[in-house]
């Protein structure tokens, strides 16, 4: 993988090493540049332990790529040891026991530095607001309020490091080389867990097709998957558990669920019951869940699928997968679904071949495709 | 945790952004949003290209009907007043509710809208403000409602090789008022229901829009109804989100009721 010089004004010095561009700030600082007072916690953004000083602006140095700060004045901890506002707020921080393992602290200090000098009429309820964006799992808080309410009620020296002006580019920097294809490691499950609880979705379809004629494609679960977007089989399927995968793109999320469902039937009122558990490897997230299913006949020839899920969604990807979204994944998918069932238990080809669902998925490569075909079913 | 490799092009020029989108990059602006899903490996892109720092991107220029935002400003810069506020200081608003403040130095109003989260604070204030997505692909340019743009969750009508280059904000008239409500469990999180009410007496608009609802913000059919207090926001939000659960539609409701309260100056 391509390197790139990354020259950053660092804690006052110029300095410049090679860094992939997947290296976050962070990394490059505490590996590269051996300044390991910046810490970090989430990696993704969250709990501002490693927010640092770019251009004179406290940001997050785990979501900001060293390369992308190529010319940038960094400023971290270590970097404001003559700083007589920041020897102010570590006294405090240090009276007040504003730390306690002290993991938290380097982003707590620099994001007190920029509300004392952002601003100075801020009472207790603005601090905590402004300091929402940083967690401390010791303290509860009340001593880094104190100590930052203490320092701006003390008549507290000038900020010396101020925003600078905002940095264009000044050259290209770089020529894009072709990228490894991302390698897809996945590992089948054999697992099947029954879940008890989860987030529940439910949703009827009125499929265009007689249930008499829809039932016999609806228990073939080949063809099921068939219609299902995103959807293959690994083999045959042996006492109706199937096992196979699923691709689903979210933006530019995207996830391959790699898992065995078991399938049972109950001929006699065309009723159904899915359980599966699926992995994404690369994610590392999993999905397990329970769908059942009834179809109904409708007196105007057309049938009703009436479909209750339960899942639960661990890993990364929960904490994307809010409830909302992906009860609207999931409609999109059972839309696509619905049309290619109908369309099977009619005898005519299905609507369009059965592909994931990768909407925005790198770069919206097949938004049009995916607007057409909504806009088709809508 | 870190990405999947990339390749990574900083572009000097809209110019060099586009040709590397048309040779199939993602673009990349503040990272805010992007970056935590590059660092789980939920987003594997082969080949990013940096427009954060683009000269086009970063453009404000006034309109005769409002101002064209540059979809690399930052929600910092609205907030501090560093670029204009058309509408007197709404906008100044939203982008102070924005996640943290070490998160809006770095993201961008146009990274927020094409990344359409539809939780996202832009994409349901710019829907209500009825703001243009001015967008560069193959073609030339083209102007995109926002009601328009956002097409679902995490989509719009972005398409290859386009490219998200500005916002422009329609100025409202002079006794237009208006209300933005979100509620989240914690500060900087993501909206769990949200609502824009704008009136707009000498433009001859009244606009309800919910957000947050999973996909893209819903203007409501019933706006003026509900502004003129013909229909209540319980009722109209039940209407218009038919198959909610009541938790859920007790949520979106009160965001609606304290945005027009926000908008009557309650």
């Amino acid at each position: 993988m391509s390197q790139h010089e990354v020259t950053l004004t660092l804690n006052g010095a110029p300095v410049t090493k090679p860094a992939e561009p997947r290296t976050h700030l962070a990394d490059f600082l505490r590996e590269d540049h051996l300044l390991t007072g910046t810490h970090l916690g989430c990696e993704q953004g969250v709990c501002g332990a490693c927010t640092l000083y770019v251009d004179g602006r406290p940001v997050r140095s785990c979501i900001t790529f060293a390369v992308a700060c190529d010319g940038a004045s960094v400023q971290t901890v270590e970097g404001f040891e003559d700083d007589p506002l920041m020897a102010r707020l570590r006294a405090a921080f240090s009276r007040h026991h504003g730390l306690q393992c002290g993991y938290c602290t380097p982003g707590m200090l620099a994001t007190g530095y920029d509300i004392v000098r952002r601003l100075p009429d801020a009472d207790e309820a603005r601090i905590r607001r402004e300091l929402s964006g940083n967690i401390c799992r010791c303290t509860g808080y009340a001593g880094i309020v104190a100590a930052i309410q203490d320092v701006l009620a003390s008549d507290p020296p000038a900020a010396r490091l101020m925003p600078l002006p905002r940095r264009q580019r000044a050259a290209v920097s770089a020529v894009a080389t072709e990228a490894a294809a991302p390698s897809a490691s996945v590992r089948a499950t054999e697992v099947v867990v029954e879940i008890k609880d989860g987030i529940s979705l439910s949703r009827s379809l009125v499929l265009e097709a007689p249930a008499d004629q829809v039932w016999p494609v609806l228990r073939d679960i080949p063809t099921v998957v068939s219609c299902i977007p995103g959807a293959s089989l690994d083999g045959p399927v042996e006492n109706g558990r199937a096992q196979g995968v699923c691709t689903i793109a979210i933006g530019p999320m995207r996830a391959t669920f790699r898992g065995t469902a078991q399938v049972t039937l109950d001929e006699s009122t065309q009723q159904g019951r899915v359980v599966g558990s699926g992995r994404d490897g690369l994610s590392r997230s999993s999905l397990d869940g329970a769908l059942d299913f009834a179809l109904e006949a409708l007196p105007d020839g057309r049938s009703r699928l009436d479909l209750t899920m339960l899942y639960t969604l661990k890993g990364p990807l929960a904490q994307f997968g809010r409830p909302a979204l992906v009860a609207e994944i999931a409609d999109r998918i059972l839309a696509d679904a619905a049309a290619a069932l109908a369309a099977r238990a009619v005898g005519a080809a299905p609507p369009a071949p059965a592909k994931p669902l990768d909407g925005l998925a790198l770069l919206g490569t097949s938004l049009k495709a995916m607007l057409k075909r909504f806009l088709r079913l809508g | 945790m870190k990405p999947a490799a990339f390749d990574y092009l900083a572009g000097a020029a809209l110019a060099d952004a586009k040709s590397a989108l048309a040779a199939g990059a993602k673009p990349m602006a503040g990272n805010q949003s992007l970056g935590p899903m590059l660092n789980l490996r939920l987003a594997r892109p082969g080949r990013l290209v940096d427009i954060a720092m683009l000269p086009e991107l970063r453009a404000v220029t006034e309109t005769a009907t409002g101002l064209r935002l540059g979809a690399a400003i930052t929600h910092a810069e609205i907030e501090d007043g560093e670029v204009p506020d058309p509408t007197g200081g709404w906008l100044r608003e939203a982008a102070a509710g924005i996640a943290y403040r070490a998160v809006r130095n770095r993201g961008t109003l146009g990274g927020s809208l094409a990344h359409a989260d539809p939780a996202a604070d832009w994409v349901i204030v710019m829907t209500g403000l009825e703001a243009m997505a001015i967008i560069d692909g193959p073609s030339g340019r083209r102007e995109v409602a926002m009601a328009d743009f956002i097409t679902g969750p995490f989509a719009t009508v972005l398409g290859d090789g386009d490219l998200l280059v500005a916002i422009e904000v329609p100025k409202p008239g002079v006794d237009a008022r208006w209300g933005y409500w979100k509620f989240c469990r914690q500060i900087g999180e993501f909206a769990k229901a949200s609502a824009t009410v704008l009136v707009d007496p000498a433009k001859n608009v009244n606009r309800c829009v919910l957000g947050a609802l999973g996909r893209q913000p819903l203007v409501l059919e019933e706006s003026q109804a509900v502004i003129e207090g013909r229909l209540s926001p319980r009722d109209a939000v039940t209407q218009a989100l038919p198959g909610r659960s009541p938790e859920a539609l007790a949520l979106h409701a009160t965001a609606l009721e304290r945005a027009l309260a926000q908008a009557n100056g309650e």
